[in-house]
């Protein structure tokens, strides 16, 4: 098999007879390993689903998806994930809440202390390595939080609309450091969101996944130059592809 | 520097005194009501006696007072400490285990409609005026709160927290003190302080029903030889017992979760 994710006649169903609800697939498509790419879709559209199910931690109802070579089928722990709502908890300090990554994994934390410190610098958190989590804006909070979800250097990070809960100037900022980490560590991303933009700006490629039951409507490749900053977005190319991907939601009624 | 930290116990205490000056002038001035009203409305002294005379006659009776205090202070703080030393590990289980929560849990939950105050008598009857019944009430009284939040406490782990550590691979004892235990806390002390608040009262009722000894027993004989008086100093006493035991738990809670605190004051 090959490096990268892969996805075979993925389904998920929930619940069973004639109350179950046939909430996604069949996916079939393969993530490159080292690429960032976006899943993007209308709320109840399976996405978050499908992330989950390429974490292990929830299982499908048919098909296949291997990793790194194996294939998945239960929770891996050479990723990292991250949520809507962070895993940062209340009584460590976001340095403190970097390390439980490490310590929950067993990990020294004393030798990553300064994989640690560059992590925060690259996100401008390094000023607040000391702070609790209800010390800090949202936006800061998701900063920390990446940190957390990258400092065991996984080489597939699963990220669950990890910006949905910022407000769009706060979400602007973090993109630009979303990217620099992406381009920095170089895992393979994938990225669930509603945001059309959002997705465009930062992957290589789009998954557009169509309304309930998430089937893959069209795979869009983003041939943009990275780093992908505030310019791009009103560069004709950028419009070119928001208007594509809006047709196909249009399509569907969503929009 | 000395100064400096003196100026600022000053400011800090004149701030509290601007922001509680109408608390402390009303309850004194419920003091000096309840004092005056007396010979205002001409109330007899076996009916009520003012606050003054509360006093005098408390501290002419301190030593037996306080003897009773040590006694009712036993019974509660020995029933609430095997509440928590019983009730923390079953929520615990309780939380954990499949079979336990479609067995005990609801056995528990109908227990708790049950006024455990009930039960007192019968244990007077089974078990004598001794000090057992009395700390077994107390228990009963403090065990249903602490095992209802404890089980909730150690269920409401976020579902993002659960796949977080999940996708960690940590074992499951790792995982319940890094994260499970600490999540839980918070939940776990409101109930303890709810028994906290209520051990008193058990052991002040378990005392009205059978005790030669104790606040509860105290209050019950002086109000039966009219005097008032001494009830009070009687209710004061057994007040200030359920104040340390609750301080003695917010104390705990201030010293075990302090980023808890800081968030209610945060928010």
């Amino acid at each position: 098999m090959s490096p990268g994710i892969t996805f075979s006649e993925v389904k998920k169903v929930f619940g069973e007879g004639a109350s179950s609800v046939h909430a996604l697939g069949p996916v079939d498509f393969h993530i490159e390993e080292g690429s960032f790419v976006s899943l993007l879709g209308p709320s109840g559209c399976g996405k978050s689903t499908l992330m989950l199910m390429t974490a292990g931690l929830l299982k499908q109802s048919s098909g296949t998806i291997s990793m790194g070579g194996g294939e998945v089928i239960g929770p891996r722990t050479d990723i990292g994930i991250m949520f809507q709502d962070n895993t940062l908890v209340p009584w460590r300090t976001v340095r403190g809440n970097i390390e439980l990554q490490l310590e929950l994994r067993g990990l020294s934390t004393h030798e990553r202390r300064d994989d640690i410190h560059r992590l925060l610098r690259s996100v401008h958190m390094e000023d607040f390595a000391d702070r609790h989590p209800y010390e800090l804006s949202g936006g800061m909070q998701q900063r920390a939080a990446f940190c957390q979800a990258m400092v065991h250097e996984p080489k597939t990070m699963l990220l669950d609309e990890p910006l949905g809960k910022l407000d769009a100037m706060t979400r602007e900022g973090i993109r630009r450091d979303l990217q620099s980490l992406w381009m920095q560590e170089k895992p393979t991303v994938i990225f669930v969101t509603h945001s059309i933009e959002e997705a465009i700006q930062l992957s290589n490629r789009v998954v557009v996944i169509t309304p309930r039951p998430g089937i893959i409507e069209k795979i869009i490749n983003i041939d943009l130059p990275f780093p992908r900053d505030f310019d791009v977005k009103n560069s004709p190319e950028f419009a070119a592809y928001v208007r594509e991907t809006q047709e196909i939601f249009r399509s569907y009624g969503v929009i | 520097m000395a100064s400096f930290k003196g100026n600022r116990f000053l400011a800090m205490l004149l701030e509290r005194a601007r922001h509680s000056w109408m608390f402390v002038a009303f309850f004194i001035g419920f003091f000096l009501f309840w004092e005056y009203s007396i010979v205002w409305f001409d109330i007899p002294r076996y009916i009520l006696t003012p606050p003054s005379v509360v006093i005098e006659k408390g501290a002419a009776d301190l030593d037996r007072l306080l003897y009773y205090t040590y006694v009712t202070g036993l019974e509660t703080t020995l029933g609430y400490a095997v509440a928590v030393i019983l009730a923390l590990p079953l929520g615990l289980a309780i939380a954990f285990s499949s079979i336990l929560k479609r067995t005990i849990y609801p056995f528990i939950v109908c227990i708790e409609m049950v006024p455990k105050i009930a039960f007192a008598p019968l244990f007077i009857s089974w078990l004598g005026f001794g000090l057992l019944p009395k700390v077994i009430i107390v228990f009963l009284v403090c065990f249903f709160p602490i095992v209802l939040n404890a089980i909730l406490a150690f269920n409401s782990l976020s579902e993002e927290l659960t796949m977080f550590t999940r996708s960690t691979g940590s074992g499951v004892w790792r995982t319940f003190f890094k994260v499970r235990l600490p999540a839980a806390l918070p939940q776990c002390f409101v109930g303890f302080k709810y028994a906290a608040i209520n051990a008193t009262v058990g052991a002040a009722i378990a005392e009205f029903i059978g005790s030669d000894e104790g606040l509860g027993f105290y209050i019950q004989i002086v109000t039966g030889n009219m005097r008032p008086d001494l009830a009070f100093a009687g209710i004061f006493f057994l007040t200030l017992l359920g104040m340390c035991l609750f301080g003695m738990v917010t104390l705990a809670e201030r010293l075990l979760i302090p980023w808890h605190i800081s968030i209610r004051r945060a928010k």
